[in-house]
């Protein structure tokens, strides 16, 4: 009996009739934390359009940079956008973000300033102390304040370099400021290697065609630039990467060659003493001198010695362009030493 | 005759197939058909940077999301030689056995579900609720929480967060003394659950039981004991049974519970003050590292080339035990229906299990096949 | 009269079916965690089942894996018209981090089914789910019924 009461008692109450009629959620399920890390939000006048944000993302389709059209006063802001469906409330671009106030808010997370760099970057950007004419544009340009005078020299402090690549754009000196892919050096060690010593096999090839080049000829041809880049990315997997390398490598590099027209050898041997490395010999078995390729320098003394013209020296350049067909082409060309006809 | 169970829904939300060779009602053998969530996490993680990896090590399983990015941040610490700080590690502490407390209630509350005790399944869900609210408070999200970062924790807390957590933990504690006092003395579980489904510490050897399913068989290990900071830091013993059966099962997890709530209750009274991240230089290498997950042991094996990731390979722990419960707890089950409450009960994460896809080379097929046939 | 009684029917008593086709299960945690007593989906008139076949909307989940490039087709062929499909969660949409290279799914799901509703997030919170599901299901589900109904006629 007494718990038919007590039944009574409960459903009578007011608040339980309220309830059964009225069934809801409590408003505090749609309560978020201080902390709850939201869709972010952007705040455009503050972006300095450094893209730390778009390389932090996890998420590949998450950030966008874009910029707004110009008008008569200004030219357009620069902002990221987020889209929604891909964003993945991690809240990282908000801790990368180096602009002062941030651009990008997400709970609390865009209180966090580490003291050390964090943007995950492949490149490191120096001073090549050798080459920086000290014009400080580099300083003006840099947004975060990241490159600094030190001794009347400039340095890039690493801890606040955010690799926007700003600083690259505005140098005008080419070479003086460099981003460099600090990662994986080995092997850009072996794809250098493996790009001089093809081209100069290629080169080696054609000393034929070279013997009846004419002093102020050139000797043009073309090779195909993809057998290198696929070879090379055997060797290291990122095409970026390994592009930079063999551009850089191929653009800059001059190769020497020498060429040896036995027949007209009156064997004098005057080059014999003169090679700094003692790569010529005389073969007196077999009345013959021989050379140790292995062993030359391509110093070219041996080519201003010789008074008969039996050595003939050249120089070769190269430069990775595209040709008509849109396809990615080494351009080589070779010219015979000038050396000579100055001396004469 | 062959009674097919899933893909969608065989007693969880996941897809996976339970193939019940069955006479009359009773379950004589089980097989198990893997491979409804290959998404290849491993092969995305290879040539990205550190930092976008431990985001998207966090989305390999979203129930222990939090383990997957301690062991890849502590992975990479052994790489580089730095030890997070103290009061990181504490932290780190706290928010692992809120995530196991999450992880073990949503486990039992699922088990509960397969029995068709409602009454139970709700509690527990509701219990769970006040954890989820203390990960939220303190992480900023409910489930992929974003919180490690390699050399530290990413937020600091303060008393605040401290005030709540201690809060919400008392209300689990509270309900938490209704709740299984309901489960150990009411009949009707332990009628469903005991003798049921029973793994024998030989046959947990053999098939690598780990985790909450091979310590309720007899297995003594816990790799929190090998871990440093609960080995420095922590008053801590694994909880163990010997039945091997569903009820032991659950209720191990269900003590893991209650010790969790200690341990962060030890670790709240002794938090030491200081940094909460160091800088760290990773330098190209090799490096492991094993921790206990909610479900056992992950380990990460990992190679960097500087801050780059070379190749990484993870062993999630979900795969031996549902191996292990379709090769030994799902024979002679007296019924269909509890062979479903026991795949319940060994805690399947399909999400953690399937990153390896087999390809056959001559016939260029590809399938994810089971942990036995690939060892 | 006939028609706005099965409207009222339709709105008030929605059957839900959980697909995962290939996520990293955060979503369907928060789906469950949407049971609970705190969020109670029962109390609008939702209820989750595991059968496609009993449902009237189909929650997917998940970044489309190899495996269910035909079954979620044949899932959906399953369903019972009126039905409407609800993507929550990122995966669903865009891939989210699994559309990049080295990845192996399909997304996103409109791509096989046609897709009513989306709920964004990574996963999306219990509150936002409910919120979302209340706004787009009942009234999508009685308007989806009429137009089925006046094929008929």
């Amino acid at each position: 009996m007494s718990s038919l009461i007590w039944y009574i008692y409960e459903f009578a109450r007011k608040t339980w009739i309220d309830g059964f009629f009225d069934a809801k959620s409590k408003e505090d399920i749609a309560h978020k934390p201080d902390r709850f890390r939201d869709f972010p939000n952007v705040i455009k006048e503050n972006c300095i359009g450094c893209g730390s944000c778009t390389a932090s993302c996890p998420s590949p389709n998450a950030i966008k940079l874009v910029r707004d059209s110009d008008n008569e006063e200004s030219t357009g802001l620069i902002f990221p956008v987020i889209n929604k469906s891909a964003c993945i409330r991690c809240g990282f671009c908000a801790e990368v973000c180096p602009s002062t106030p941030k651009t990008l808010e997400c709970g609390e997370n865009h209180f966090i300033r580490e003291e050390f760099n964090i943007i995950p970057s492949k490149r490191k950007y120096i001073v090549d102390d050798y080459l920086c004419i000290r014009c400080k544009k580099c300083m003006d340009a840099c947004e975060v304040g990241a490159i600094e005078e030190i001794d009347d020299r400039l340095v890039v402090n690493q801890s606040k370099c955010i690799s926007c690549g700003k600083c690259l754009e505005t140098c005008p000196v080419k070479g003086a400021m460099r981003g460099v892919f600090v990662n994986n050096l080995e092997e850009q060690k072996k794809i250098i290697n493996l790009t001089v010593n093809t081209l100069e096999k290629y080169i080696e090839s054609k000393q034929d065609d070279l013997i009846q080049l004419g002093t102020d000829k050139l000797f043009l041809d073309e090779l195909k630039f993809k057998p290198i880049f696929d070879e090379s990315l055997t060797i290291l997997n990122d095409e970026e990467v390994v592009h930079e390398v063999l551009e850089d490598a191929i653009n800059r590099l001059k190769i020497r060659i020498i060429t040896w027209d036995g027949d007209n050898c009156k064997k004098c041997q005057m080059c014999i003493p003169d090679c700094p490395t003692g790569a010529i010999s005389f073969d007196s078995d077999n009345d013959t001198i021989v050379r140790d390729k292995e062993k030359c320098l391509r110093c070219s003394i041996c080519y201003q010695t010789c008074p008969f013209g039996v050595i003939k020296y050249f120089l070769a350049k190269f430069n990775l362009d595209t040709n008509d067909n849109d396809e990615e082409v080494i351009h080589i060309s070779v010219k015979a030493s000038q050396l000579a006809e100055r001396r004469a | 005759m062959i009674l097919p169970i899933g893909p969608i829904h065989p007693g969880l939300k996941e897809p996976l197939r339970l193939k019940l060779q069955t006479q009359g009602e009773k379950v004589i053998k089980a097989e198990i058909d893997y491979g409804y969530v290959h998404r290849g996490i491993e092969k995305i993680m290879e040539g990205k940077t550190w930092q976008k990896c431990i985001y998207l090590s966090e989305r390999i399983c979203g129930i222990c999301s939090y383990e997957h990015t301690q062991t890849f941040a502590e992975t990479l610490e052994i790489i580089s030689g730095v030890q997070a700080p103290l009061r990181a590690q504490y932290l780190r502490v706290i928010t692992n056995e809120l995530d196991r407390i999450q992880s073990h209630l949503l486990a039992n509350s699922t088990f509960f579900k397969t029995l068709d005790h409602e009454t139970l399944f709700m509690h527990v869900l509701a219990l769970r609720e006040y954890a989820m609210d203390s990960l939220e408070l303190l992480t900023g999200n409910r489930v992929n929480l974003g919180w490690n970062v390699v050399g530290g924790v990413r937020m600091d807390a303060d008393e605040r967060h401290f005030n709540a957590i201690l809060e919400n933990l008392k209300k689990i504690e509270d309900g938490f003394d209704r709740h299984v006092a309901l489960f150990e003395e009411a009949p009707i579980v332990a009628l469903r659950a005991k003798g049921v489904g029973v793994m024998t510490k030989e046959e947990a050897i053999k098939g690598h039981a780990v985790g909450p399913i091979g310590r309720a068989s007899g297995l003594k290990h816990d790799l929190r004991e090998e871990h440093y900071t609960y080995m420095d830091e922590f008053d801590f013993k694994p909880i163990w049974r010997k039945e091997g059966d569903n009820y032991a099962r659950t209720l191990n997890r269900l003590y893991e519970v209650e010790q969790s709530i200690d341990l962060i209750k030890q670790a709240i009274e002794n938090m030491p003050k200081g940094d909460i991240r160091t800088p760290v230089d990773i330098p190209s290498g090799y490096g492991e590292w094993r921790n206990e997950a909610p479900r056992g042991e992950v380990r990460y094996m990992a190679e960097t080339n500087g801050d780059l990731i070379k190749r990484i390979s993870i062993r999630t722990p979900s795969i031996m035990n549902i191996d292990s419960c379709a090769r030994y707890m799902l024979k002679d089950v007296a019924t269909v229906a509890d062979a479903v409450s026991t795949y319940a009960s060994s805690d399947p994460c399909i999400a953690c299990t399937e990153r390896v896809a087999i390809t056959d080379i001559d016939t260029g097929k590809s399938a994810v096949k089971d942990f036995f046939e690939v060892k | 009269m006939l028609k706005k009684l099965k409207d009222i029917v339709r709105k008030s008593s929605i059957h839900v079916c959980i697909v995962n086709c290939g996520g990293c299960n955060g979503c369907d945690v928060e789906l469950v965690a949407l049971l609970s007593p705190r969020y109670d989906l029962e109390q609008y008139g939702i209820y989750v089942h595991n059968n496609p076949r009993e449902a009237d909307v189909l929650l997917v989940t998940g970044a489309v894996t190899e495996q269910w490039r035909d079954n979620l087709r044949r899932i959906y062929a399953k369903t019972p018209e009126p039905k409407i499909v609800v993507a929550v969660g990122n995966c669903p949409q865009s891939g989210d981090v699994f559309a990049q290279e080295g990845g192996r799914v399909l997304a996103p799901v409109s791509d096989f089914i046609p897709v009513d509703a989306a709920i964004p997030g990574c996963p999306p919170r219990p509150s936002e789910i409910l919120e979302a599901v209340l706004t787009v299901a009942p009234g999508a589900l009685a308007a989806k019924g009429r137009a089925q109904d006046a094929r008929k006629d």
